[in-house]
């Protein structure tokens, strides 16, 4: 919760920082059956803002052997934290090609954060306890959200072409890629096949 | 119905019957009870098999797994997944491969763009069917299901692990080829054979493995075959001669490819206990009934041997052996038969004894009797047979007895014939001769080892004894007997001939009136004459061969001829004169003396008719015997007779004797005195020689008394006779009787006679019987030679016959 109250106050300040003209752009994602779909990941490409804040810092917590939050979306050049908050040891993986790591065998906050420049899935995996499952986004684009309880993802965008992906943790490819133009408040549904 | 010999086979049969009936009775159901236990148990280890084989797999596919998890889990072999280092992953697949010995090992990854096999599993890698499996395999794997595959031809199960990073990036499959190894774990645990079979595109049905034997296997595709393609999932099949319990089940089904496992339990097993079970049975069956067979038979035995026992005794009495007793032990019914039997014998031997007694007794003398006598003859004949010692037979006759029976009374006449019995019984020679008692007045006596010296020895000595008068009842009495002896072996061989020969010589003696008379050949040839005249007899009054003789009659103080006896003669045409006493006693006999009598009778009249015609009115005698005295129709044919011949009655005379009365008295008696009534004169014959008492003769309408001759014979010589002749004149004449004297054969005796008063007489002085025809020169003669005038006018109701009956005209 804490983290998401953080990006907000990050992205606000972003936007303000540039000064442009910004909407909300609402997002739903709603399954097959209509239901909506939380902690899908929502990112907009308008072709020319790249990633900014690159040495920026973000923090995944193991707790109850549970990866915190499950789903994480941070533009390249992020460097994330994995501080255990369990009282027994993690050993934190990943082999997915956007970023592969290993975090032997720790307990408290890892020695250093774990950068992650390059864009994709970045499957979080412990290799003690299988059920841990927990995901990065890497997007090299400021543009990006994640749906909460209701399906829905807001995101502020500035009027023009974007072309957006729908991605769900676990799955490799978007579940939803679409080209879009945007003026002033929009709101996209979408539904997952 | 089956006939049995004994009631103790009837008794076994029939329970053995029951007993073999209610041991088949329970042997069947159980043989069928037996029998579908059998195939229930069968149908049980199968069905429990089948459960062990599928759990057997489960648990396999669970170890198998977790073996594989392992690898799946592995960091470093994640590590290669995620780098797509092939190399690294086929040789991890062929370590793990080896490390639990699967056949077939590779990886695919999650998005089918990798897939990584081992050498071994390099074709079924870029098997299109194969990866089409796999991933068959892999959602089956999520299901949980066994999931076996043919690849390449082979059976294999296919094992399903995924690989996680931590999502699913990747599967790896191993295969656990299905062969004899597997089978061979199978039937450890359920004892039941176990076959793979399969059905390719490119082969029809096959065996891949199994643990049967070979051959029984090839069977076992053909019969499985039929069955799996009638749909059926427990089949009992008779293979090689054994029942078996057939379970299919099918591990993978495609549109071309089959696999089954069949698994095969032999009934045989339980069949084989329950079968030993039912032989026991069997021999348990047959050994107690043959128990009980041996019981019953012992028992049926017990009851039934005292019967056999009873039975044996039954035979022998009726045998014939009364004398041994029956004992008996048992008190039940059989000893109540027992008991009945025993009794039946005493009271049978008690009868015999008697019957023997009656039978061989005469019970009036206490002698043996003629049975007896035969028998004991025939025994001894026997035995002097074989010592050739002779021995005799005598027969002994009282003379008169008839007459002293009827006279002194039936008593006095059986104490008589006690007392001959006894003087015969006490002179014999030895212990073992035998006096029996023949008929009424006849006697044999048996003399052991006797000659005719010895015989004739003992004749003469009872001879001796009888010459004294007998004392019976306090009154002497004279008896004098005849005797006839024959002669062992010289007389006869047989018991039969011997007394034929000793009655032969008996009658001689009879006769003859001699004490006794040994026989001899001679007296045969008379006695067979005499059954051959018998037979000539009838023909002779038929063909005219008789003749009548007539003795005179005169009146004794006149000298005047009276009449006539009329007499008999025989000329045979070959014998010659035959006298009467050779034939008229058989005449009596056989009854042939009816006609004779009836032919003197005819003749008798006619010759008076004759005499009459020729002016001479004389009398004729005609003797009556015994049976024409019991004719009542006599009296009718002499009265038409007489009328045929116009006779008067006085004319003809009628001579009985006192014997020939005492036979049936009193139809002698209507006989008599009708005869009487007709006027007919009747005259007493032979008088003084029975018993008859004057007083009987006085109520007999008789005129007219016959003196016997041997009183008048010598009665010029002895005085007693002529007392006697004298006394019975007189009697007589009191009576009211005219006298007629027999046996004159002298001048003196007729004149005593005229002296004593006698009214007539005739004998041998006078006249001998002579022919009819000869009596009228007789009768000229007489007259002329006595110098008396024949007064035919005179009174001839007073013409008394003068002359003697049939046995006395010598």
């Amino acid at each position: 919760m804490l983290t998401v109250v953080m990006r907000k106050l990050w992205v606000v300040s972003t936007m303000t920082f540039f000064g442009m003209a910004h909407a909300d752009v609402t997002v739903i994602v709603l399954s097959a059956s209509g239901n909506p779909v939380e902690d899908a990941v929502v990112v907009f490409y308008d072709g020319k803002t790249p990633a900014s804040n690159p040495n920026a810092m973000g923090k995944i917590v193991q707790k109850n052997k549970m990866f915190n939050p499950k789903v994480t979306i941070v533009q390249t050049g992020t460097s994330i934290n994995f501080p255990n908050e369990d009282s027994f040891r993690h050993h934190v993986y990943s082999f997915s090609p956007a970023k592969k790591f290993e975090l032997k065998l720790y307990s408290g906050v890892a020695a250093d954060p774990v950068l992650f420049n390059q864009a994709g899935l970045v499957t979080l995996g412990c290799n003690i306890h299988d059920s841990m499952v927990g995901y990065i986004y890497v997007v090299d684009t400021p543009f990006f959200a994640k749906t909460d309880d209701k399906g829905r993802a807001v995101i502020k965008l500035s009027d023009g072409q974007y072309s957006y992906q729908v991605l769900l943790p676990g799955v490799n490819k978007p579940v939803a890629e679409q080209k879009v133009k945007i003026e002033g408040a929009t709101e996209v549904k979408v539904s997952i096949p | 119905m089956i006939k049995f010999k004994h009631i103790r086979s009837r008794i076994a049969f029939t329970f053995l019957s029951v007993v073999v009936a209610i041991q088949l009775a329970g042997l069947i159901p159980l043989k069928y009870a037996l029998v579908k236990h059998a195939n229930e148990l069968a149908e049980e280890q199968i069905n429990v098999g089948e459960r062990v084989f599928v759990n057997l797999l489960q648990h396999n596919t669970q170890s198998l797994k977790q073996a594989t998890q392992v690898l799946a889990a592995d960091y470093a072999f994640r590590d290669a997944v995620a780098s797509n280092d092939a190399e690294t992953i086929e040789s991890a697949l062929e370590n793990y491969q080896g490390r639990i010995h699967a056949q077939i090992a590779f990886y695919i990854s999650n998005s089918e763009d990798l897939v990584i096999g081992t050498a071994n599993s390099e074709k079924a890698m870029f098997d299109l069917q194969a990866s089409e499996d796999a991933k068959q395999a892999i959602l089956h794997n999520q299901n949980g299901t066994l999931q076996f595959d043919i690849v390449e031809g082979k059976p294999y199960q296919l094992i399903t692990v995924p690989v996680k990073a931590p999502d699913v990036i990747g599967w790896i499959v191993m295969g656990f080829a299905v062969d004899g190894r597997l089978a061979d774990q199978i039937k450890q645990l359920t004892h039941l054979d176990v076959s793979f079979l399969q059905k390719t595109r490119e082969h029809e049905w096959q065996l891949m493995s199994g643990t049967g034997t070979n051959r029984l296997s090839n069977v076992l595709v053909k019969t499985v075959s039929d069955i799996y393609r009638q749909r059926l999932s427990l089949h009992k099949v008779d293979l090689q001669g054994q029942t078996y319990q057939l379970k299919i089940r099918s591990l993978h089904e495609t549109k071309d490819e089959v696999l089954l496992v069949v698994l095969q339990g032999s009934v045989a097993p339980f069949t084989r206990d329950l079968n030993t079970l039912f032989q026991n049975m069997v021999v348990l069956t047959f050994v107690g009934v043959l128990i009980f067979a041996a019981l019953i038979w012992y028992v049926s035995r017990k009851t039934t041997e005292p019967i056999a026992e009873l039975v044996k005794n039954a035979d022998e009495i009726a045998m014939g052996n009364y004398e041994k007793e029956i004992h008996v032990n048992s008190i039940d019914e059989v000893g109540y038969l027992g008991k009945a039997l025993n009794s039946m014998r005493e009271a049978v031997l008690q009868r015999t004894l008697r019957i023997q007694r009656l039978a061989f007794n005469d019970e009036l003398t206490g002698l043996s009797n003629r049975l007896a006598l035969t028998q004991g003859l025939s025994q001894s004949i026997t035995r002097h047979a074989e010592t050739r010692q002779s021995l005799s037979v005598i027969v002994i006759n009282i003379h008169r007895f008839k007459p002293i029976n009827k006279t002194l009374g039936r008593d006095f006449g059986d104490d008589l014939l006690r007392h001959v019995g006894q003087v015969l019984k006490q002179n014999v020679l030895s212990g073992e001769d035998v006096v029996a008692r023949l008929d009424a007045d006849e006697f044999a006596v048996m003399l052991q080892h006797t000659d005719q010296a010895k015989a004739t020895k003992y004749a003469e000595k009872v001879n001796r004894i009888f010459d004294t008068p007998v004392n019976v009842q306090g009154q002497a009495i004279d008896v004098r007997i005849a005797m006839g002896i024959a002669l062992y072996p010289e007389h006869g061989v047989s018991e039969e001939e011997l007394l034929n020969h000793a009655e032969t010589a008996l009658h001689e003696s009879k006769v003859k009136k001699a004490d006794w008379i040994v026989y001899n050949t001679a007296l045969e040839i008379d006695q067979s004459e005499t059954l051959t005249l018998i037979s000539d007899l009838k023909e002779a009054i038929q063909k005219d061969q008789l003749l009548l003789y007539i003795q005179p009659k005169i009146d004794v103080k006149t000298r005047k001829t009276l009449g006539g006896e009329a007499l008999i003669r025989w000329v045979h045409p070959e014998k010659g004169m035959i006298f009467p006493d050779q034939f008229i006693p058989f005449a009596e006999q056989t009854g042939i003396i009816s006609e004779i009598t009836n032919w003197m009778l005819q003749r008798a009249c006619q010759v008076l008719a004759d005499y009459r015609s020729q002016g001479l009115y004389m009398t004729l005698a005609v003797n009556l015997s015994t049976r024409d005295l019991n004719n009542m129709e006599l009296p009718q044919q002499i009265e038409a007779l007489l009328k045929t011949h116009r006779l008067d009655a006085k004319a003809l005379k009628l001579e009985i004797t006192e014997g020939s009365l005492m036979q049936d008295p009193e139809r002698a008696e209507t006989v008599v005195r009708k005869l009487a009534s007709m006027g007919l004169h009747l005259a007493i014959d032979d008088f003084g020689t029975g018993y008859s008492s004057l007083a009987y003769l006085r109520q007999l309408p008789v005129q007219e008394l016959k003196i016997d001759r041997s009183f008048v014979m010598f009665m010029d010589k002895n005085a007693s006779d002529a007392s006697i002749v004298k006394s019975t004149i007189d009697l007589a004449h009191n009576l009211g009787l005219t006298v007629v004297a027999e046996g004159i054969e002298n001048e003196e005796v007729l004149g005593q006679l005229s002296k004593l008063g006698c009214n007539e007489g005739q004998g041998y002085f006078i006249g001998k019987p002579m022919p009819e025809k000869d009596f009228s020169i007789w009768l000229e003669r007489w007259e002329s030679q006595n110098e008396i005038d024949i007064d035919i006018g005179d009174d001839l109701s007073f013409a008394i016959n003068p002359l003697d009956g049939f046995n006395s005209p010598t």
